[in-house]
């Protein structure tokens, strides 16, 4: 008798505490898709991060990373929209391409699908001319490409990318007109630059950061100076109000839990305050800027409605 | 610079990180020598382990794993016709051959020597080189890589066997392969069927695995009782007896590493095209080319030199302007970026030892292979002949799914793999010959999107392609490749001599 009663009181106990447990998330391992493989900056970003938000979401969290690579990262962006809202499944979020594929191709998601937590990486885009051309200063690349509309040839990453809205950006502020050649990345880019092949070029500035003694950097499209490269001014301080990144951050599936939100919310907003954290971002050239929930949610619906716009006017396929 | 190398060989020697390049050198002949796992892949399975490990030692297995897998591929590629790694695509030609005349152990000696060759001529045009042969790769812009492709497509000619029609419908089936997905400039969607799976094209490691393994297989599994003769025909020898043999080849070394060096310092090209263009370049000047394809060493030795040569030498403009010379070098790219290498002029002068470090361990890793490679390649993978056939042919399609599966975990690829099989089953019983296939899928890509990038920084205007010393060298090298033969075939045929041999990669059986 003594022992149904204890076995009952064992029985009932851990019931209770299976109940303050199911409250407790993280009870499994949480997975994080990357929409790209292994060793690439996005994945990078997402491997740095994974050990601090395992501490800040508390004792026993684990985050599992997952590389679904494919199609600029459409692949694995699907597989997050589509995944259970239960906290388990959270996916790497790129600005603008994410946003670009729902407007350039059919997508299985656009930007209700999620649950915002937090923007992490902004590498903001810089212009550089080669070395071997005479455009070394802003003022003679703008005065070339108004003078000779399109003889100005800009190398960059894939068409609806950062690149290609800067670019965009640029053309209306300036009324200078350009000639596009998209490059299957930014290395390649960068060498036909270096090379003299094309004559400016738009990349970010964790790409151009090791290299600017072969190029000629006119500008950062950031308000205030990089700490990546301090010597190199910013847009605003030479009169142009040029701003634009590429952007790297995590989503969750739409419809999380709100206690599940909020705990994701907490640990994402404490990386921006972790010097640990910073300094290994530093050294992977990822510039850190922490965006969280609402906040990150209207930068994303910014950004489509500019890829919007941009599409409506002069669609790039 | 030259004083940085030094400084940075005691590390290398370091336990843990000589451990690190041995362990590479196995774990890269035993994942080269299986159908459809690749160097490609196994780096990229291994990157996210390395988060935790130290630098020298994640980089020295990934050297080791991508010189021991440059070589393994050679294994199943000359005793059983089947490419282990896309870059071991020219091995068969001859490799097989000279298995089934009961050299096949004589075909691995040979293949390891001549990858070690390559790799250490590789290794050292990296360690003394890299900066000057970086500026290379900037002469090279989109019109100039474009001429690159044509002049890889015109070889194709000689590698097209007893019948060019066939051959040239192979190139074009490679050729339409390689239009696949989105297209490079605009992204719009081709032949895709919205299938996301396709959308980046098709991975050649697939369509390689499917067209080259499949077909041998099923040959296997037709046969099976054909094995008892085959058993103790591997000719072994200890491989310092074989030695001196070997010697005839030094031209061809030499020759293949130059190219395999050259190809590595072209980004996009790879293993495979560095192969293809020796074997074509020793063949072309043998004194005996109707012994090519029939089982001449020598062939072996061509194709195993160049596809280890530019190993390290695709290193070189993924260190120095971070653009990597192959798919490997990609992902090596991706492991350097974990620990904090960036590549870029200015990696050499902030982390000289690693970087220096890395390179000491492509050195030791191609001289390993020698060691290791000649114990492994004699004493075990020739023994695959022994193994009863039904059994062999059961394990290597084991492999072939398991591989293709974890490439991106999807079962997609693994029936697309099977699709590619079924054709090359077909090709290969039709007698077309499928190295064509393979440079076509790689090549169509690599000219299609540098003649659009050219035409786009000429604005339309196609004289861009000719506007440069490179590119009207490279026109001319070409224009030389093509006409040349068909000159010496019109003196030849005037002399009444024999035609071509045998097609490459046909049987020649068990009769001789």
């Amino acid at each position: 008798m003594l022992k149904l009663m204890q076995n009952t009181a064992i029985a009932g106990a851990m019931i209770l505490a299976a109940g303050a447990a199911l409250a407790e998330y993280p009870e499994k391992p949480i997975e994080v898709i990357v929409g790209f493989d292994a060793g690439g900056g996005t994945d990078v970003m997402a491997r740095t991060a994974a050990p601090f938000i395992e501490k800040y979401l508390g004792e026993g969290a684990s985050l599992v990373v997952k590389n679904v690579p494919g199609a600029s990262g459409q692949i694995g962006i699907t597989e997050t929209a589509a995944a259970d809202p239960d906290g388990y499944t959270l996916g790497t979020f790129n600005l603008p391409g994410m946003m670009a594929r729902t407007i350039d191709r059919e997508s299985a998601y656009d930007v209700d699908s999620f649950t915002y937590l937090a923007n992490v990486v902004n590498d903001p885009n810089v212009i550089v001319t080669s070395q071997k051309g005479g455009l070394d200063t802003l003022e003679k690349l703008i005065e070339e490409a108004k003078a000779n509309p399109g003889a100005v040839t800009v190398g960059m990453s894939s068409l609806g990318g950062d690149d290609h809205f800067m670019l965009i950006k640029l053309q209306e502020l300036t009324g200078a007109e350009f000639t596009i050649v998209p490059f299957s990345g930014s290395a390649p880019a960068r060498t036909a630059l270096m090379g003299g092949h094309v004559a400016m070029g738009i990349l970010n500035i964790s790409e151009v950061a090791e290299f600017q003694e072969e190029l000629n950097v006119l500008g950062v499209a950031q308000a205030e100076r990089s700490p990546f490269a301090p010597d190199l001014p910013t847009f605003k301080e030479q009169g142009l109000e040029l701003l634009n990144g590429s952007m790297r951050g995590f989503v969750a599936p739409a419809g999380l839990p709100e206690d599940v939100e909020a705990k994701l919310l907490e640990a994402f907003g404490q990386l921006a305050g972790d010097q640990e954290f910073l300094d290994a971002m530093a050294a992977t050239a990822n510039p850190v800027e922490v965006v969280t929930g609402a906040e990150f949610k209207a930068l994303t619906q910014d950004l489509h409605d500019l890829a919007k716009g941009v599409w409506e006017e002069t669609p790039w396929n | 610079m030259y004083s940085d190398l030094l400084h940075a060989l005691p590390d290398v020697l370091g336990f843990y990180n000589f451990a690190a390049v041995i362990i590479g050198v196995i774990a890269g002949i035993v994942v080269g020598a299986m159908p459809g796992l690749s160097a490609t892949m196994a780096i990229s399975v291994l990157v996210p382990f390395t988060f935790g490990l130290e630098p020298l030692v994640a980089l020295g297995l990934m050297a080791g794993i991508y010189n021991g897998a440059m070589y393994g591929g050679a294994n199943p590629a000359g005793l059983l016709r089947i490419p282990g790694t896309p870059a071991a695509g020219a091995t068969p030609l001859d490799g097989y051959p000279t298995a089934q005349k009961g050299q096949g152990g004589y075909a691995l000696q040979v293949a390891v020597v001549s990858s070690a060759f390559g790799g250490i001529a590789s290794a050292f045009a990296l360690m003394l080189l890299a900066p000057p042969l970086s500026k290379v790769t900037l002469l090279f812009g989109p019109s100039e890589v474009f001429w690159v492709a044509v002049f890889g497509l015109a070889s194709i000619i000689f590698l097209l066997g007893g019948n060019p029609v066939k051959g040239l419908i192979s190139a074009c089936f490679g050729v339409f392969v390689s239009v696949i997905g989105a297209d490079p400039i605009f992204g719009t969607d081709r032949y895709t069927f919205g299938r996301l799976e396709i959308y980046d094209g098709i991975s050649i490691v697939i369509l390689l695995v499917g067209l080259y393994a499949l077909p041998p297989v099923i040959d296997l599994l037709e046969v099976p009782l054909k094995t008892e003769t085959d058993a103790n025909k591997l000719g072994t020898e200890p491989i310092w007896k074989t030695l001196p043999r070997m010697k005839g080849y030094w031209k061809t070394w030499i020759r293949g590493s130059l190219i395999g060096i050259w190809i590595g310092i072209l980004p996009g090209a790879g293993g495979s095209m560095a192969a293809f263009m020796s074997y074509n370049e020793a063949r072309r000047t043998s004194k005996t080319p109707d012994t090519w394809g029939n089982g001449e060493p020598e062939g072996v030795a061509a194709s195993e030199v160049a596809n280890n040569a530019d190993t390290a030498s695709a290193l070189i403009p993924a260190l120095t302007l971070g653009i990597p010379g192959t798919a490997v070098a990609a992902v090596m790219l991706g492991g350097l970026l974990i620990h904090g290498l960036q590549p870029g002029p200015m990696l050499f002068r902030e982390n000289p030892d690693i970087v220096f470090g890395f390179m000491w361990q492509f050195l030791f890793g191609a001289i390993l292979l020698v060691f290791l490679g000649g114990s492994l390649a004699t004493n075990s993978f020739a023994r695959l002949l022994n193994l009863p056939r039904p059994l062999l042919g059961s394990v290597i399609i084991v492999l072939m799914l398991i591989g293709v599966y974890s490439i991106h975990g999807r079962m997609f690829d693994v029936y697309l793999m099977l699709g590619f099989g079924a054709i090359g089953y077909v090709m290969d019983k039709l007698k077309f010959p499928l190295p064509p296939v393979v440079l076509g899928l790689i090549l169509g890509a690599f000219a299609e999107e540098n003649l659009r990038l050219a035409l786009r920084i000429g604005r339309g205007d196609w004289t861009i392609l000719f506007q440069n010393v490179t590119s009207l060298i490279i026109v001319a090298l070409t224009v030389a490749v093509v006409v040349g033969p068909l000159i010496k075939r019109r003196y030849l045929s005037r002399r009444q001599a024999s035609a071509p041999g045998q097609e490459p990669g046909s049987k020649t059986g068990t009769q001789d």
